[in-house]
């Protein structure tokens, strides 16, 4: 067991500087001084050399990569310097937003996607599992963009029941934080939930045949019971898998959902310094999200093996 | 044997026809709108009643669908219907021939994979591992800013993030038909790597590529949508149908009509290109194919 956990921390690491090195390794193709670029064009000498100092830009890529990530892990991630505010500034400021969002909408999409699942698969091919069925095939056709748009205008606009007016921390009250933090959940929700939905249905179906539902029934359970306790514990494999993927997917929803509602996140964050050309910004944070994915994806497997014991001796 | 073959196929078809036609109904519903909506992106410029889309002033400003104006007006009078048009010929544009190249590269990468094993699959798979398990956006975002905003930049960067996927579904395919029989008994009449992979292998992997092709290009389509919606796609004065609704987006209290109808139009296509996909996957019997 503890080798298994040993295995995948080492591939862990070496796909984490892979990746970061690549990246590295992009931003030096472009042309151009990238400290030059920091400054927005208006930069003296000396601040131009204090700034290629600081970001070892005189050394090899290599070594540049190297420094960068000795910085990173001691908690030096740079900063803009065109506005003086430092990276972990900004991220202070934008990461509660998007990790609220990111959960508020996990939240909502299986909240809702278990039971419709479970009980559109129960009733396979009735009016109601043709119904969902249908709902889930149109959403997964529809960006997040337009879901986001066509629900302003309902609930915001036509109704006036929620704001756009940026983001409320919960510090400000429940109900304004609510007030401007559900219409981007749920739309990041629509999303998700159709995925997390088809597979389950699915899941279930082939579930319902086994051996143990029909006994479960004829011990005299509740459907209901059943549904819950029997059919859907299998199933919880495909969900954790499915979650894995979707984690990718929702960040890339975040980053339209709050462009959409003006949240200022951690992707409005990534989009406006891809505006102002902060390349130095840019790098650091991508390479940081591609860590942080990694790591997601590496828990989920090793979360799969403390669930079943067979996959660890394969 | 082909008599009992026929009265098995006309017992049989009562019971099924009636779901059978239903389906078929969608599905040209489906191909139908395909084709119109290519046919006008691709026709775009020689259509004579289509107005200029950048022509200020086609109609009077910020008003809903009329007869001159089928989709109504933008707030400097454009003719929505034409930027619609226009806006799909950049958006398919975009999306076909990365949709194109991401297959060929993808079926190939997977292909050799799923077939070989052993060492290139173990690179293929975990090249394609964890570039599934990352935000495409971002990455997205990151290739069209180092590379500049332009078309060729960003048909490259969605084509970039559409290989894996492809990868990943031509590997389990051709995974799937290398254990096959009719390979092993090809292998045994002595037949050599290439013909087991292109006459063997292959031929029954391009089909399910074709269909994935279809569910590939919704995709794409939603990714190009994605950038070109925040501003990070081809530059300002090309239309795209994601721009389109980014400026729908800043009216959509004035005039609602700019953003509901190109989003209806996106979501059609993009609902049509998934029917047909899923239900050539489906005729085909091919597994593992919806992430």
């Amino acid at each position: 067991m503890l080798r298994f956990f040993g295995m995948r921390l080492a591939q862990l690491a070496v796909v984490v500087l892979a990746v970061t090195l690549l990246f590295y390794w992009m931003l030096n193709l472009l042309p151009g001084n990238p400290c030059v670029a920091a400054f927005g064009g208006a930069a003296t000498q000396e601040q131009i050399a204090e700034c290629e100092e600081d970001r070892n830009l005189n050394d090899p890529v290599i070594v540049q990569w190297a420094k960068w990530g000795g910085d990173v892990l001691t908690g030096d991630f740079g900063k803009s310097y065109l506005t003086g505010r430092t990276f972990g500034e900004a991220i202070n400021n934008a990461l509660p937003r998007t990790l609220l969002l990111l959960a508020y909408s996990q939240f909502l999409a299986l909240g809702a996607a278990i039971p419709l699942g479970l009980w559109s698969g129960y009733r396979q091919n009735s009016a109601g599992d043709k119904m969902v069925s249908g709902g889930a095939f149109a959403l997964l056709a529809s960006p997040v963009f337009v879901v986001g748009l066509v629900l302003i205008l309902i609930f915001a606009v036509k109704l006036d029941w929620f704001d756009l007016s940026g983001y409320e921390p919960i510090s400000e009250g429940l109900v304004a934080h609510f007030k401007v933090m559900f219409l981007p959940s749920v739309t990041l929700a629509a999303g998700l939930l159709p995925v997390y939905l088809r597979l389950l249905r699915t899941d279930v179906i082939g579930t319902l045949q086994e051996d143990f539902v029909g006994t479960a029934r004829a011990k005299g359970l509740p459907v209901r019971h059943v549904l819950l306790r029997h059919v859907l514990r299998p199933s919880s494999f495909t969900l954790l898998t499915i979650f894995g993927i979707q984690a990718a997917q929702a960040v890339n929803g975040a980053i339209v959902v709050e462009f959409l509602f003006d949240l200022d996140g951690v992707g409005s964050l990534l989009v406006s310094w891809v505006a102002a050309r902060e390349y130095l910004l840019v790098q650091t944070l991508v390479a940081l999200i591609a860590a942080v994915f990694v790591t997601v994806t590496t828990m989920v497997d090793l979360l799969y093996s403390v669930l079943d014991p067979r996959i660890r001796r394969k | 044997m082909t008599d009992t073959a026929s009265t098995v196929i006309t017992v049989s078809q009562p019971e099924v026809a009636p779901r059978r036609r239903r389906h078929n109904v969608a599905l040209w519903m489906s191909v139908a709108w395909l084709v119109l909506v290519i046919a006008s992106a691709v026709l775009a410029p020689w259509l004579g009643f289509l107005d200029d889309p950048h022509k200020p002033l086609a109609g009077p400003p910020e008003e809903g669908p009329s007869w001159s104006n089928w989709f109504g007006t933008d707030q400097l009078g454009r003719d929505m219907f034409a930027r619609s048009v226009w806006g799909g010929r950049l958006s398919l544009s975009i999306a076909g021939p990365a949709v194109g190249i991401g297959i060929v590269v993808g079926g190939v990468l997977g292909v050799l994979a799923g077939y070989f094993g052993k060492w290139i699959d173990l690179a293929v798979s975990s090249v394609v591992n964890i570039a599934l398990a990352l935000p495409a956006l971002v990455f997205a975002l990151f290739i069209v800013t180092v590379l500049g905003q332009s078309y060729m930049n960003v048909t490259i960067a969605v084509t970039i993030l559409s290989i894996p996927a492809i990868a990943r579904i031509a590997r389990a395919q051709a995974l799937r038909f290398a254990a096959r029989e009719f390979v092993t008994v090809a292998h045994m009449m002595g037949a050599r790597w290439p013909r087991l992979l292109f006459r063997e292998v292959l031929p029954n992997v391009v089909p399910a590529l074709a269909s994935i092709a279809f569910l590939a290009m919704g995709i794409v389509i939603i990714a190009e949508g994605s950038l070109s919606f925040i501003g990070i796609s081809v530059g300002s004065p090309s239309i795209t149908w994601g721009n389109i609704l980014a400026a729908g987006r800043g009216r959509i209290e004035q005039s609602p009509h700019i953003a509901l109808i190109t989003g209806g139009v996106m979501f059609v296509t993009l609902m049509a290109l998934n029917f047909v996909g899923d239900e050539m996957l489906r005729r085909l019997d091919v597994r593992e194919a919806r992430i």
